[in-house]
């Protein structure tokens, strides 16, 4: 029932009018494995965040804190779910195929989430800058994405990633009015969150990436960056804390922030799996695999419409 | 006779939604029935369909206890308010 093209200049004139992609479609496999590969990836990273996230709920100060941190966890976890389900349909791999790579190292996931969260000051600056990086990017992924599951479940995903934006800002002014040992842990957090935070952009954007052409990305790498560099510098400044960026430069004229070279180096390592944290990281959450498998043979020995 | 549920969704851009019900002896009478009531001038480019005695219903004193969550939200308001204060105090 779904739709087909005879060829992949006939697919791009679609895509080039407007088009959107449902999953009866009959993309091309050249897409078909693109949109999946994005899609797993984001769906591998909202799951490692989420289980992170958890590991905060018990150390997480202020009852009113650790309630929204529990709320988040859950939203991350489920922003995972929503993604596999998307992800599934596509037909390449299936949601436990997809769950088991990720559990033996076998598929990528997001860099940021290859580093160790030593304080709370960590998880303050991940529920800022980290989050702070992830909504831009999601936005320019929904805004004109052409694969309309995918589109319509980012809809949702965004507006709960704007919570957890809107917490990490409340958890910065928390930190910030805090005693002079918390303000040195939060300055200790944002040198060593800044600039994987900063990464998660990617390198400048090349000229004729498909992603951009198959409407999968509508804003460069570069871009985006810079917007979030703008975003922060006076945001951290304003609290009096200092940019771990001697490169960073403001244009008094415009009132502008750039950011100095970047080492792309650390970003590689993470995307060859060998992070500061993904070996430990990899190890946690297959070993959390491992004690719900009894949920899992639950769920299949029972009988079909059997009543829960 | 039959009561079916009608959704429909036009482009990509929009979910699913309820457009309306209609009564039907069988499926493929049902979907002619909605075409031909639902879908008169371009209301949609896909449509499903769903037998009534099909749909699992959570009610309202089931979905009530999450709308008393606020822990899972955050207006910002308190963020807002601080920095305001910040810049008339200055």
């Amino acid at each position: 029932m779904g739709r087909t093209w005879s060829s992949m200049d006939d697919f791009e004139a679609f895509l080039n009018d407007g088009g959107m992609v449902e999953v009866d479609d009959d993309m091309p496999d050249e897409y078909r494995t693109a949109v999946f590969r994005f899609i797993e990836l984001h769906a591998n990273s909202e799951l490692m965040g989420g289980l992170t996230e958890r590991d905060w709920i018990p150390m997480t100060p202020g009852l009113r804190h650790k309630m929204a941190v529990l709320a988040k966890s859950q939203d991350e976890i489920g922003h995972g779910h929503l993604l596999y389900m998307v992800a599934a349909d596509l037909g390449v791999k299936t949601r436990r195929e997809m769950l088991e790579d990720l559990f033996a190292g076998r598929s990528r996931f997001h860099n940021v989430f290859h580093y160790k969260v030593r304080t709370w000051g960590d998880q303050v600056a991940i529920c800022l800058l980290v989050d702070g990086a992830a909504v831009p990017s999601q936005k320019a992924v929904y805004k004109d994405c052409s694969y309309g599951p995918y589109k319509r479940i980012l809809k949702r995903i965004l507006a709960e990633e704007g919570f957890h934006l809107r917490l990490g800002e409340e958890r910065v002014l928390r930190i910030a009015e805090g005693t002079d040992a918390q303000r040195a842990m939060f300055q200790q957090s944002i040198d060593d969150w800044w600039w994987p935070a900063l990464r998660l952009f990617g390198p400048d954007s090349k000229p004729n990436d498909r992603l951009a052409r198959w409407r999968l990305k509508s804003e460069k790498n570069e871009v985006m960056r810079a917007g979030w560099v703008q975003k922060f510098v006076p945001m951290l400044h304003s609290y009096g804390f200092t940019i771990p960026d001697p490169g960073l430069t403001h244009d008094a004229q415009t009132d502008t922030w750039t950011c100095g070279p970047i080492d792309w180096e650390p970003l590689k390592r993470t995307m060859a799996m060998d992070g500061p944290d993904t070996a430990r990281r990899i190890a946690e959450a297959s070993a959390a695999w491992e004690t719900t498998r009894w949920v899992r043979d639950a769920l299949d020995a029972a009988p079909a419409g059997a009543v829960a | 006779m039959r009561t079916y549920e009608i959704f429909l969704k036009r482009d990509g851009q929009e979910e699913y939604r309820h457009a309306g019900s209609i009564d039907a002896p069988d499926d493929e009478l049902a979907l002619l029935l909605a075409r031909e009531n639902y879908l008169r001038r371009a209301e949609g480019d896909l449509l499903w369909m769903v037998d009534r005695q099909h749909l699992l219903i959570g009610d309202r004193d089931f979905v009530a206890p999450n709308s008393d969550k606020p822990h899972r939200d955050n207006d910002g308001l308190l963020v807002a308010a601080h920095r305001k204060s910040q810049r008339e105090s200055r």
